[in-house]
């Protein structure tokens, strides 16, 4: 059974190529535009990771991961934003909401990495 | 390879064939001498037969004539010419035995004159007899030297029998050899064929093994080359997969680095304060909306164009009081920022702004290649004074 993981961004394109990169590692990809398909989707089949941008188009990206914790306050949440924050913010801020921050500089492998640490699955 | 050992194959089964046909033609050939042998040996029984049945008949005549002379009775005279018409039958079928028989035919030829003598002597008793001449008949019986004729008779019988029998013995001994010649013809043919087939057993055996071999290299080397193209796919798909991630990976650093970008503009965009960036010569390269509302010009007037043809530092401005060199570039050359200084903006139309200045020089890799600009609108202070500040 693939591990289910839910993106929620508001660019097309980072959902594009998140969703073959991590299609092609093995998992089963849901990707959404805005809080409320995110939290739709995730009442319809519950994932295993959520990767959330911080800015989304009608609502913060913080605001919308409190209410999937609150439906799912086990799974592991990755923030992955162009906004970046310095490591004191990170550790006093994003640590007690997120369960791993990433910039969107990062590399796709990094990503690959933050995700089978956070989803492992065997098919990766 | 195949067809060498089918041409050897083919070969073998001709030599075979030859073989069994060149045996069937020799016993065939033998049996009918076998059978010429049978009837040779049938043929000298039969002369045998017929002369030993000429001297019984002569010798049964002789009888019956004896008895017709001392009895008279017809029965015995009919005895004694059926005997010597049994004489007369049993000569012809021994002559026409003998006939391709010289030396045989000859003493037949020989007994058969011997036989008339005494059946002409039998016809003359039998005759003087019938008459009632008995002085006759006492007269030829007591001139007749009957022993020594029949005797000569049997002699020649004898010899003819003799010779009839040497002649069967060595027509025995031919009909043994002619069988044992067609034993051996067989039974060499047998083994000859049997030899033969052996070679062509052993020649297709070697072929199906080489073929067996061949096989099994082809197919060593069929497995060897999947096992190649298996390993060349499998390195292909990786490749692939590498290169779709690597790509991925391209798109992705392009889409995260226009996407910064973007941000990055956007936050300087969003910047109510004038932010100017210069080249090393202090000409503009980009400015904000900011200057552009306060200038009154658009980007494409200000860009290429020197700072000083809408910035002018407090200092340059009063003259008097000017540094020998201007302080911006003086920055600029020193890689030290330049803070908080007055200065007065000029707009299209000419209307001065006075503004705070400050100048960040843009190092790319330690290396000043020109700066920043940010001008803070402020109500001119009248005892403002230029302000250097060492860039740490």
């Amino acid at each position: 059974m693939k591990r289910h993981i839910l993106i929620v961004d508001d660019e097309a394109n980072i959902r594009d190529l998140l969703s073959r990169f991590l299609g092609g590692a093995g998992y089963w990809v849901t990707a959404v535009a805005s809080p409320a398909e995110a939290l739709e989707a995730a009442r319809r089949e519950p994932p295993d990771l959520i990767i959330s941008d911080l800015q989304l188009e009608d609502a913060d990206g913080l605001e919308m991961i409190a209410k999937l914790k609150e439906a799912l306050p086990d799974k592991p949440v990755i923030l992955l934003t162009g906004v970046l924050f310095d490591q004191k913010a990170v550790n006093e801020v994003l640590k007690a909401k997120v369960t791993c921050y990433l910039e969107k500089t990062s590399t796709l492998a990094q990503i690959l990495e933050a995700v089978q640490r956070l989803a492992p699955t065997s098919n990766v | 390879m195949q067809d060498r050992t089918i041409r050897r194959v083919v070969v073998f089964f001709f030599v075979i064939a030859a073989v069994l046909v060149g045996v069937a033609v020799q016993a065939v050939r033998n049996i009918g001498q076998s059978i010429a042998s049978g009837d040779w040996v049938n043929h000298t029984h039969s002369v045998i037969l017929e002369t030993e049945a000429v001297r019984s008949a002569l010798l049964v005549g002789e009888g019956a004539l004896h008895t017709y002379v001392l009895t008279g009775d017809a029965r015995d005279l009919g005895a004694c010419r059926e005997a010597l018409s049994n004489v007369s039958e049993n000569l012809d079928i021994a002559k026409a035995l003998t006939r391709y028989e010289p030396a045989q035919n000859g003493q037949m030829i020989q007994i058969e004159s011997l036989a008339n003598q005494r059946a002409d002597f039998f016809q003359g008793v039998m005759a003087a007899r019938q008459a009632g001449n008995m002085e006759t008949v006492r007269a030829m019986l007591s001139a007749d030297a009957g022993g020594t004729a029949i005797r000569d008779i049997q002699r020649k019988i004898d010899n003819l029998k003799n010779d009839e029998l040497a002649l069967l013995t060595e027509r025995d001994t031919a009909s043994y050899l002619h069988a044992q010649t067609t034993r051996w013809t067989v039974w060499t043919g047998v083994v000859l064929d049997g030899l033969l087939l052996a070679g062509a057993v052993w020649l297709i055996r070697d072929d199906l093994a080489a073929r067996r071999r061949a096989n099994a290299a082809l197919q060593q080397a069929n497995d060897q080359l999947e096992a190649k193209v298996r390993a060349r796919t499998g390195e292909l798909g990786s490749a692939n997969a590498r290169l779709s991630t690597e790509n991925l990976e391209r798109q992705w650093a392009n889409q995260a680095l226009e996407h910064q970008l973007r941000y990055n503009h956007l936050i300087v965009d969003s910047i109510n304060d004038l932010v100017l960036v210069l080249t090393k010569a202090r000409n503009i390269s980009r400015v904000n909306p900011a200057v552009v509302r306060l200038t009154g010009r658009e980007p494409a007037e200000l860009v290429n164009q020197p700072l000083s043809l809408i910035v002018r530092l407090a200092a340059a401005r009063q003259g008097a009081e000017a540094p020998l060199r201007d302080p911006i570039a003086q920055a600029l050359s020193d890689g030290r920022d330049l803070r908080d200084q007055a200065a007065v903006v000029e707009d299209k139309r000419g209307r001065q702004t006075p503004v705070r200045f400050s100048l960040f020089p843009l190092r790319d890799q330690d290396k000043v290649v020109g700066g920043v600009v940010t001008l803070q609108i402020t109500p001119p202070k009248a005892d403002a004074t230029p302000e250097n500040e060492p860039s740490g």
